[in-house]
């Protein structure tokens, strides 16, 4: 019988060439979730310090859940961006249909946004000031700002109750579909899950999450959450409603540059690195100026 | 028979959006209803008096000064972008963008353009009612 001749074409690969990091997220985000579910017993938004302060300090294995928690939800954002990075270098954004391309871009302000209500939910000095900020620059949207700031920090001021069902509900579920659709399955693969947990694990266990500082201490300095430095840094110099505008701003060019063509894509990849490096800037001038 | 199906897919995706754009007037209307009413807070009269008695001092949000019979209050959130302002030499300073105040409450340096807002205070019973 006649066989067909072996070719040098190269076998088709398991799953997108560029998913590497992207599994890996999918796998903290699944960590994040159970390990935040796994919390909801013993936190109240209702008295978000004392309810932390318990977890942290009286109950058995709560300073680990907690920073567990933490750390993996940081390294979903961490992970999602060292995929962008490699699917930007892989030029494969055009694997995904343009609507799922979108979604899946708008994954990066969603993850941002969760993690700032998981920042705000620990309710310390720091959190108060970050809500505090939050909601202006919410209200500085133009018609229905204010009516936005309600939607997600809630009407009754000192209620973390909308913060929490944000976080834990409509945010983590947006994150789960999109990450599900862009991924083309519903759960996180074994090979990322287990490697994503045991690096969350490895995290929780040596380097401690400390507590922040009670909420009615005053600080001479108050850092927002890590990601968001930047931001703090920039918000400086610019007006609030800067702290919706740029980064509209910068996940429009992201979305654009599965659209163009070069070298337009060439000068969208370097306004995004210009504005990267401009970002990281702010940053290390916000932790300079805190020491 | 494929345009009837056309009509009825047209049919249910713009009573979908219609439903939708109903849904978020709806809930905008309810949000612009649900304004925060302007909030009450009492203050100890003897913790104004001691305040007072010490040259001015913050009592939870509020930084009262004046005299025990006729206090002066001003919220301690920055006018730049809300956090809480904390004492500095010379007055206030802003913990998260380096805003800085004078002793009165006036802007003197960083991005804050205008004075830390004043409190109305009114004397009921044995407390002091700041309306924030």
């Amino acid at each position: 019988m006649d066989r067909p001749p072996l070719t040098d074409a190269p076998a088709p690969r398991a799953g997108p060439p560029s998913g590497g990091f992207g599994r890996l997220s999918f796998g903290f985000l699944g960590v994040s979730v159970l390990s935040g579910v796994l919390l909801v017993p013993f936190y109240s938004p209702a008295a978000a310090w004392d309810s932390l302060e318990n977890i942290q300090g009286g109950l058995a294995w709560g300073f680990f859940l907690r920073a567990l928690h933490a750390y993996s939800s940081f390294a979903v954002l961490v992970t999602m961006a060292l995929h962008v990075v490699q699917v930007l270098a892989a030029r494969t954004e055009r694997q995904l249909a343009a609507g799922v391309w979108w979604r899946s871009v708008i994954l990066l302000p969603v993850t941002i946004a969760a993690l700032l209500g998981g920042f705000v939910l620990r309710g310390d000095a720091e959190a108060l000031a970050a809500l505090a900020i939050w909601k202006r620059i919410l209200e500085s949207v133009p018609f229905a700002g204010a009516e936005i700031a309600r939607l997600f920090l809630g009407s009754v001021p000192g209620d973390l109750g909308a913060v929490a069902l944000h976080h834990a509900g409509t945010l983590t579920l947006l994150l789960w579909f999109f990450t599900a659709e862009h991924a083309g399955r519903l759960l996180p693969d074994v090979r990322g899950t287990v490697l994503a947990a045991l690096v969350s694990l490895a995290l929780a266990g040596t380097v401690p999450l400390p507590l922040g500082a009670p909420p009615a201490a005053s600080p001479a300095h108050l850092l927002g959450p890590w990601s968001l430095l930047g931001l703090q840094g920039a918000l400086v110099y610019l007006p609030p409603a800067a702290g919706w505008l740029l980064p509209l701003a910068f996940v429009l060019l992201l979305g654009l540059v599965r659209h163009a063509e070069s070298p337009a894509r060439r000068t969208l990849l370097a306004a995004l690195a210009a504005a990267c490096a401009v970002y990281a800037f702010f940053t290390v001038r916000v932790l300079l100026s805190a020491r | 028979m494929s345009s009837r199906r056309d009509f009825l897919g047209q049919l249910w995706t713009w009573t979908g959006r219609a439903l939708i754009a109903a849904s978020g007037l709806v809930l905008f209307r309810a949000l612009r209803s649900s304004a925060p009413p302007v909030r009450e807070v009492a203050l100890d009269a003897a913790a104004v008096a001691r305040a007072v008695a010490s040259g001015g001092a913050a009592i939870g949000e509020i930084f009262v000064s004046g005299t025990a019979e006729a206090p002066v209050a001003r919220s301690l959130a920055c006018t730049h972008l809300g956090c809480r302002v904390a004492g500095a030499p010379g007055g206030f300073a802003c913990p998260c963008h380096g805003s800085r105040f004078d002793a009165a409450g006036a802007p003197v340096a960083g991005p804050a353009r205008a004075a830390l807002a004043r409190v109305s205070l009114a004397r009921r019973g044995d407390a002091w009612i700041a309306r924030l």
